[in-house]
């Protein structure tokens, strides 16, 4: 499993370059801020092509009712969503 | 002009422009476009057309410099794109800063192609790679309401937010719909016009139909072989002349009045004899209490196709009688292609811009003027009018729609 840190800075590269906004950089979005409404003030356009970019990303599948409001709250939560969900199809897969 | 027929609450004024065409993004491209005599259509890049019969038409230049674009300018489609910067563009003239969030401020729209020239790429990718999945984040600008939504999303608009999508009538009835919302007092002020882009759908449609000149369009001259498409946005601030004074707007011109009828007749043809199409131009000129003979100049559909010109000329000879040849005439498609349901909207434009310059912009194409058609066509150079007071600008559709909107020289008092 990668490292929170750099999982974070993969993650912020993925919204950036998946969801391609004018004048962000990895760099611009800080970990805890909020990514929808308030903050990067991301949609649900946005939140769709996120989930597609992750699940190409990191080889995952990830089911509609694990995608809540939680999940997409900042950067680091979606590190914690992202890291528990590889995790769990690790050990589906053994 | 002051036809005097209406209170101060139910006069209807432009405060705002905003455009984006083939001539470059901004009002002051346009005018100088529609004044020089020259065209902006020839060879273009948007989409691999070699498969068509022709290969002209007027497509937006990039926008430079691309510093300060909006967050979503990627996300959005052409259309969506025109939308936002000609509602930008036309809201700061108009002295208006976002949001415009209350509930009397409103968004009509023409539109038809909205985003269609970026999910044509997407639907291709299905079909043909079977399984594979394209960007999704695309078909949110697929609706024909995308750009009219988007320009409320970025303005803050809270009011009514409406699209017009009669085909190429849709922009002159957006701004019908604007001025009686604002004359029934449904909102103080309205953002009124359309958005359009360039795609293969409308390109090889109209191809098909063996609709589109070979050259840039030659609107009512004697060897008119077809429309040019275009795109762009165009978007005009309305609001009643008591709102406009109460927050110190100075008008560009004044919404005298506005008709629509329909041919009920054909699905593409126009009626030849252009009885419903003169109708709507009555109705327009009776809307803004004035006789035919107040009518300076007309901005024609002047598409360029033969049942086109030669329909509206009739409609012409019926609204105006034996007037009809005398009155300066001019047709914006001829420099920037027809804009499909925008065209009413930078028709509208372009014919406030000649009202404010007291000239009748020339209409590109060369060659003589069709002398079976009853049409004083502008020609070479502006011509200049010192004592023109109003204006008609003409928006016909496919399947009969027919709008007509006059436009009044506002003169300070």
């Amino acid at each position: 499993m990668p490292d929170r840190a750099e999982l974070r800075s993969d993650l912020k590269r993925l919204i950036v370059e998946s969801l391609r906004l004018e004048g962000l950089t990895p760099e611009n979005i800080a970990d805890d801020a909020p990514l929808f409404g308030e903050g990067l003030g991301l949609d649900s356009v946005d939140a769709l092509e996120l989930v597609v970019a992750l699940e190409k990303r990191y080889g995952m599948k990830i089911q509609s009712h694990e995608v809540d409001k939680s999940v997409f709250a900042s950067v680091s939560h979606l590190a914690e969503f992202v890291a528990r969900t590889l995790a769990k199809d690790t050990v589906v897969k053994k | 002009m002051d036809s005097h027929r209406h209170t101060d609450d139910r006069r209807v004024v432009v405060t705002g422009l905003g455009a984006v065409s083939a001539a470059g993004w901004g009002v002051a491209a346009l005018r100088e476009a529609v004044r020089s005599g020259r065209t902006a259509i020839g060879p273009f890049d948007r989409f691999d057309h070699q498969a068509q019969r022709t290969h002209v038409a007027g497509q937006v230049p990039p926008w430079r410099p691309v510093k300060g674009r909006p967050i979503r300018w990627n996300r959005w489609s052409n259309s969506d794109r025109f939308a936002v910067f000609s509602a930008c563009e036309a809201t700061a003239q108009a002295g208006l800063s976002p949001p415009l969030d209350n509930e009397a401020v409103g968004v009509f729209f023409g539109s038809s192609t909205a985003g269609l020239s970026d999910t044509e790429p997407f639907f291709e990718e299905m079909v043909r790679r079977p399984g594979s999945r394209p960007r999704r984040g695309v078909l949110a600008s697929h609706l024909i309401s995308a750009p009219a939504e988007t320009v409320a999303r970025h303005l803050g608009v809270r009011g009514p937010v409406e699209t017009v999508s009669s085909a190429c009538a849709s922009g002159g009835l957006a701004i019908e719909q604007a001025l009686r919302a604002i004359r029934n007092s449904e909102v103080d002020l309205a953002l009124a016009g359309g958005a359009e882009c360039l795609c293969l759908t409308t390109y090889s449609g109209f191809n098909a139909l063996r609709a589109v000149d070979e050259r840039p369009c030659r609107p009512f001259r004697s060897d008119r072989a077809g429309i040019s498409l275009g795109e762009g946005g165009a978007v005009l601030v309305l609001e009643s002349l008591a709102h406009a004074r109460a927050r110190g707007a100075m008008p560009l011109a004044e919404i005298l009045g506005a008709g629509s009828t329909c041919d009920a007749n054909h699905m593409t043809a126009p009626q030849a004899d252009g009885e419903w199409a003169a109708n709507a131009i009555r109705l327009a000129i009776v809307d803004a209490g004035l006789e035919p003979e107040a009518i300076d100049f007309i901005n024609a559909h002047g598409t360029g196709t033969p049942l086109n010109d030669a329909a509206e000329s009739a409609a012409m000879q019926r609204a105006f009688g034996a007037r009809a040849n005398k009155i300066p005439t001019t047709a914006t498609k001829g420099v920037v292609g027809h804009l499909l349901a925008a065209a009413g909207s930078v028709a509208a434009i372009a014919t406030i811009l000649g009202l404010i310059d007291r000239e009748v912009d020339p209409t590109p194409g060369g060659g003589e003027t069709d002398p079976a058609l009853a049409v004083d066509l502008a020609l070479g150079a502006p011509r200049s009018l010192p004592g023109m007071r109003a204006a008609v600008s003409v928006s016909l559709g496919f399947g009969g729609a027919n709008a007509a909107v006059v436009f009044g020289r506002w003169d300070q008092a």
